[in-house]
């Protein structure tokens, strides 16, 4: 079958793969960091005690979650301009990766400082430490060994996630090989380069989860 | 040095403290015993605020441990608090652990609180086990460490919430030993424990609890040997079949 493939037609198209690539990887760039952003403060609204805070975190995490990451998407796409705002469908799609991945990444971070023992926390208090004090020396030091490689996990997904923005005609990977499909009609070819790229950036972020995993990671027994 | 008055307090419908009045003084030492889940761990995790309280006042060193105004950083550096779990800080050796609030709270130079903390150690007989994480210690080691913790602040008030209970038979005797150590040195000091031998020892004086209230108080010997109550005498018949 491989035989039958065409692949002259993918070295032609390989400009159009690089700036797909190209995009994919800028676009879950800068999603990431604003939904590291995103889910940091989502998660300090949930864990602040403070019902006023506390009550639309949950809300936002759990529609995120509670709903498919399409129609979040069509939501904005068509939903934004129907409320006045018009914005370029790229921004519209890192908008909607942003907020769905920011509510992952605050579920993550979350775990991550639940995981330290209430315990230790309570001796941090008695021996008069603050609020930033406990949080430095004594939760985030070793929330950040568990949380690590989930966050990374959660970037692979996130990467994955941006195919769906060719759905919204954003000038992608995906959208790459769709654009070949529809001049060439050489689906196989397309998508197989496609997902060639997709595992590129997978196993760089999955060599970097590992490597974070046994530096990172506290443990117990030394 | 420390007042309970007319203190209550409730979780939810349970009333976990009822009516308690108490002073202990200066240098006292205080034994707390009574059944699991009569109150004793919340009765002293309120003298430093671990628990709020619904009504009543708790005075300590004249500062009213509730009162909003009240600064609570000040007040807790002048009280240690011991837990049944040690509750050591993992990722730090033993002197990270015990320099951590010095340092930090009572911004005390980082060479100085270390010095501090190596007497200390030495205090609670584990000066070579200065750079050891909690996981390389025993038991009966890191609830030392969690002791020199708590003396590494200076404090003016010990609180041991049943220091030995989580340990091995055969550790219990070196934390009791440092425990008598600093009873006889003058600090106050608040020990829940079912440890007959250690209350006959050091304590002046022994509080039974019983849902919520102070069933009794009297001289160790005493409690011990005479209760006067009868939910005294089965509690104290129960630990000594134990
Ligand atoms: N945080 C809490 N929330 C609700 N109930 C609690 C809490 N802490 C303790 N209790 C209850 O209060 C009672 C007294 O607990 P505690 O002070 O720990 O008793 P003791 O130390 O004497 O065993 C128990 O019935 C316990 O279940
Ligand atoms: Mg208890």
């Amino acid at each position: 079958m491989l035989a039958n493939f065409n692949f002259m037609v993918i070295f032609e198209y390989l400009p159009l793969f690089l700036s797909g690539l190209k995009s994919t990887f800028l676009i879950s760039l800068v999603t990431l960091v604003l939904a590291l952003i995103t889910g940091i403060i989502a998660c300090s609204m949930r864990i602040s005690g403070i019902k006023t805070l506390q009550y639309p975190a949950i809300a936002y995490i759990e529609i995120m979650r509670s709903t498919p990451l399409l129609i979040q998407i069509y939501f904005l796409y068509f939903g934004l301009p129907s409320l006045g705002i018009v914005v370029p469908e790229i921004q519209t799609g890192i908008i909607a990766l942003m907020l769905n991945s920011g509510a992952y990444i605050a579920e993550i971070l979350r775990a991550g400082i639940k995981s330290v023992d209430q315990g230790q926390i309570e001796a941090g208090l008695s021996s008069g430490l603050n609020y930033v004090q406990r949080m430095r020396f004594i939760i985030l030091p070793q929330a950040l060994g568990v949380t690590v490689p989930p966050l990374l996990g959660q970037a692979i997904v996130m990467v994955k996630d941006t195919a769906l923005l060719s759905l919204i005609s954003v000038a992608e990977l995906t959208r790459s090989g769709q654009t070949m499909t529809s001049e060439r009609f050489m689906p196989a070819e397309a998508f197989l380069t496609v997902a060639f790229f997709y595992m590129c950036i997978y196993f760089c972020l999955k060599y970097l989860a590992d490597w974070s995993q046994r530096k990172l990671i506290f443990r117990e027994v030394y | 040095m420390i007042e309970f008055k007319g203190v209550n307090k409730w979780f939810d419908k349970l009333h976990v403290l009822n009516q308690i009045e108490l002073k202990v003084q200066k240098g006292e030492v205080l034994v707390v015993c009574g059944p699991s889940g009569s109150g004793k761990s919340t009765l002293i995790r309120c003298i430093n605020k671990l628990e709020p309280i619904q009504q009543g006042e708790i005075v300590v060193n004249g500062m009213s441990v509730h009162d909003s105004a009240t600064n609570l950083t000040k007040l807790r550096t002048e009280i240690g608090f011991v837990f049944q779990q040690f509750y050591l800080y993992p990722h730090m050796t033993a002197l990270q652990n015990i320099t951590l609030a010095p340092v930090n709270v009572k911004k005390i130079a980082k060479a100085e609180a270390e010095k501090i903390g190596r007497e200390k150690l030495d205090r609670v007989g584990l000066a070579e086990k200065a750079d050891a994480y909690p996981a390389q210690l025993s038991g009966g080691q890191q609830q030392r460490v969690a002791i020199a913790r708590g003396l590494a602040m200076s404090p003016e008030i010990m609180l041991f919430d049943e220091p030995t209970s989580a340990l091995d038979p055969e550790m219990i005797g070196e934390v009791l030993d440092v425990m008598v150590s600093l009873a006889s040195e003058g600090i106050t000091m608040c020990v829940v424990t079912h440890e007959m031998g250690f209350a006959k020892k050091v304590a002046d004086r022994v509080l039974f609890m019983d849902e919520g209230k102070i069933i009794e108080t009297g001289k160790p010997a005493d409690f011990f040997d005479h209760p006067q109550t009868e939910r005294a005498a089965d509690f104290i018949s129960k630990i000594l079949s134990h």
